[in-house]
């Protein structure tokens, strides 16, 4: 090995990528770009679900009612509806997502003391927002029935109200959120875009970078030199890992200064976990370009190997755990949720080596492996 | 006897077979590349398969930990109530340390914390407090799961109440309360693996439709082949459609593999509409598609700057289009700038004649926007291109 040799190696590659303007460009560009464009836009508070009412009630009773609803930040109204059959149409059409329906009697059957039901037809294509209307909706419903409930108690024991409330209401719940107070999605999302950015950029300009050469016919120059199989990776890699080491700094520097996420953990242990994770995901671009022989099949290869997982299977969305059996081995095979642990621990949790050390374990078994597997690929004597 | 064809029929005619020589020419191109192939075989199958069995978008098997201090009939039966598929009882823990540290390893997601003397104060009619934590690193997830034990605890709270007073004179009919019956239309049953095959088929038509294209053409100027079809007596035209043309026809019969190889035997999904309006609809969207990529082809010089223009395309296109997040979650901004996404018409489309068995008179808008679209996007590509060479 020749320390001088994977300079100059490394000091060529470095020339050529940045002499390729658009590619700097979008190395750092793209994971910038990415950042504040999921950091702001993949929000996920679920408001202003449109909705349709078909009053069959028209009581006082029945406004004060769906009021709840108009007046709710959750729900934005799009009219009455006459029928149910209109209902189908706005709901097919994606109009409106669901339609409250307040059956005749509502006012002289609650009056009255007696209970009723109260239907509401959902959309049900998109099983999570259905999820999330459902658990609107019965918020309402139990708030008014809480209050119809105090208020015929305290009329018929002739009890206070206050009395009337600790009958109807014997439980408090205390919620309490950990790591994220206020339930910010942007301090849930941003820390977790850090690792899909890296983990998408980095094999992908690692792959076109080393395919490039390949397709150009320049590597031939490489096969004839002196350059030894590890000196040529080693020279080949760096300024990949460079490049997205800096990245990560600068994702870095825009979680907690511009959108500012808390950091709560040790810095050091960060980076040095994010390099680590670098070495890991610029590993698996290595290993696609050897692979491939043109720079469009380690694209999209790429992309397909590491975009999907990583939305899929990193717990960037769906945590880990959630998942199905079949799927959380998958998601341990991508290095992608070891990260994301390491990047909301940090962040959020504040915690470090001591909680975390199997994850950077997993990663740098990971690097290992894919360099080892790397340099088992990589032949300078190709069949032709 | 040769019909004879008057001159404007002979033109047509040629401009026709060029079209067939160049889709042919871009098919063989495309069927050499064994990567590639491999590829668009995996993800239209097992890639599908996978995102559809498992992926669950709603609070699924959230890991609990209990904390119970009072070990008596009520506590049990509130515990009990915390179950799949939403809650997963991962075991009893003594001290609240315990608690915070699994929280903090990622073990558990949340922590459920019964007082002692909770059966008596239920009881006695004393009030009492349950404390529930749960980790918002994730916080959609957390909110969810925040909300669920609030529901189940606030359903425990009601049956004690109902109970208590019925005990005197009154049953839950006599009662003023709001029963709320929910009529989930379209896929009643909740079936995640519908709409999130679904989405994931949609997901890879517009990966394959934006790249493939992008990159023949690209390929093209690389090598410098252009330059040949340039000086053929092709129009830029000529030359950029059957790319497209050919590329249709792949990712056409891909789908097809993938909803009634995959999809409709495995999961059951059901073809509620019109499948050649489907079909139909989507080589609408995937000419749509192909616009930006050629437009995309045309303002870089390799294949790898194309591909990452089109991942700054692709990427925000796939996460705030409404297959990830639902597009009523999604800040005004975005959901102003995915008007331009072709991807969010064609969601409402596909949901719509494949779930609920809408038909055109429906989805006429979406329609009509999504080819309003990609005829600009096309005409744009076609723009910069007959610019560059002309």
């Amino acid at each position: 090995m020749n320390l001088g040799r994977i300079a100059a190696v490394a000091w060529k590659e470095w020339r050529e990528t940045i002499r390729d303007r658009m590619f700097v460009l979008l190395a750092f560009l793209l994971p910038v770009s990415w950042m504040f464009v999921f950091g702001y836009g993949l929000v996920q508070d679920v408001e202003h679900i449109p909705f349709g009412v078909i009053d069959r009630d028209h009581t006082a009773l029945s406004r004060d009612y769906l009021y709840r609803f108009f007046e709710s930040r959750y729900f934005s109204f799009q009219g009455y509806i006459p029928s149910e059959k209109e209902a189908d149409g706005l709901l097919q059409s994606g109009k409106i997502r669901v339609a409250i329906v307040v059956p005749e009697q509502f006012e002289e059957r609650l009056l009255r003391g007696q209970s009723l039901g109260i239907q509401t037809l959902i959309d049900g294509t998109f099983p999570l927002r259905t999820d999330i209307i459902k658990g609107y909706v019965i918020a309402i419903n139990s708030a008014f029935t809480g209050e119809r409930l105090v208020n015929y108690l305290a009329r018929r024991s002739g009890s206070s109200v206050e009395q009337a409330e600790s009958q109807v209401h014997p439980i408090r719940v205390e919620v309490r959120y950990l790591y994220n107070e206020e339930v910010r999605s942007t301090w849930s999302m941003v820390p977790a875009l850090v690792m899909f950015t890296l983990m998408v950029s980095s094999p992908l300009l690692t792959a076109l970078g080393i395919v490039r050469e390949k397709e150009t016919g320049s590597i031939y120059n490489i096969y004839s030199s002196t350059v030894t199989r590890f000196e040529y990776l080693a020279g080949k890699l760096l300024p990949y890992v460079v490049i997205s080491s800096m990245n990560a700094v600068i994702l870095w520097t825009i979680a907690t200064q511009w959108f500012q996420v808390p950091f709560k953990g040790n810095p050091a242990f960060f980076f040095a976990a994010s390099v680590v994770f670098v070495l890991t995901s610029t590993g698996i671009g290595l290993i696609v370009s050897l692979l491939v022989r043109t720079q469009i099949a380690a694209l999209v290869i790429t992309m397909v190997v590491s975009m999907l997982p990583t939305i899929l299977f990193s717990g960037l969305i769906v945590p880990v755990s959630s998942l199905s059996r079949g799927s959380q081995i998958q998601a341990h095979l991508f290095p992608g949720m070891y990260y994301t642990n390491i990047v909301r621990g940090a962040f959020l949790k504040g915690v470090g080596l001591e909680v975390l050390w199997l994850d950077v374990m997993a990663l740098a078994l990971y690097a290992l492996l894919l360099r080892g597997a790397g340099y088992w690929l990589f032949t300078k004597r190709p069949r032709s | 006897m040769k019909p004879v064809w008057t001159p404007r029929m002979q033109r047509i005619i040629l401009w026709l077979r060029r079209l067939a020589v160049m889709t042919r020419k871009e098919m063989l191109q495309l069927s050499r590349d064994v990567p590639i192939g491999l590829l668009l075989v995996y993800s239209f199958t097992l890639a599908v398969y996978i995102a559809g069995n498992g992926i669950r978008s709603q609070l699924h098997n959230a890991s609990l930990l209990v904390q119970d201090s009072d070990h008596s009939v009520s506590s049990r039966e509130l515990i009990h109530k915390f179950k799949a598929p939403f809650f997963r009882l991962e075991g009893e823990i003594h001290d609240p340390r315990e608690g915070l540290r699994s929280l903090d390893r990622g073990k558990a997601m949340a922590v459920l914390e019964i007082p002692p003397r909770f059966h008596e104060q239920l009881m006695t009619g004393e009030p009492t407090a349950v404390q529930f934590l749960v980790d918002t690193t994730n916080a959609p997830q957390g909110l969810s799961a925040a909300s669920y034990a609030v529901r189940i605890i606030a359903q425990f709270e009601q049956e004690i109440v109902l109970a208590r007073l019925g005990g005197t004179e009154t049953s839950p009919q006599n009662l003023p309360a709001i029963v709320s019956d929910h009529r989930v239309w379209y896929n009643p049953d909740q079936n995640d693996t519908w709409f999130e095959s679904v989405s994931h088929l949609l997901r890879q038509i517009t990966i394959f439709a934006i790249l493939l294209p992008a990159a023949a053409l690209v390929r093209e100027k690389e090598r410098g082949t252009v330059e040949q079809l340039l000086v053929s007596p092709l129009t830029p035209f000529q030359i950029m459609l059957p790319k497209v043309l050919a590329m249709t026809v792949v990712i056409l019969c891909a789908t097809a593999v993938a909803l009634f190889g995959i999809m409709r035997p495995a999961f059951g999904v059901p073809i509620r509409g019109s499948a050649l309006l489907f079909f139909t609809l989507t080589a609408l969207f995937v000419f749509s598609t192909a616009g930006m990529g050629l437009a995309a082809a045309t303002i870089t010089r390799n294949q790898a700057q194309v591909g990452m223009m089109t991942l700054l395309v692709v990427a925000p296109m796939m996460l705030l289009s409404g297959l990830v997040a639902p597009m009523e979650a999604l800040p005004t901004w975005t959901r102003n700038l995915m008007i331009l996404s072709p991807l969010r018409y064609f969601i409402d489309i596909a949901n719509g004649i494949l779930l609920k068995g809408s038909d055109l008179s429906l989805l006429w808008e979406s329609v009509l926007s999504m080819v309003l679209l990609g005829g600009g996007l096309f005409g744009f590509g076609m723009w910069r291109f007959r610019r560059q060479f002309d």
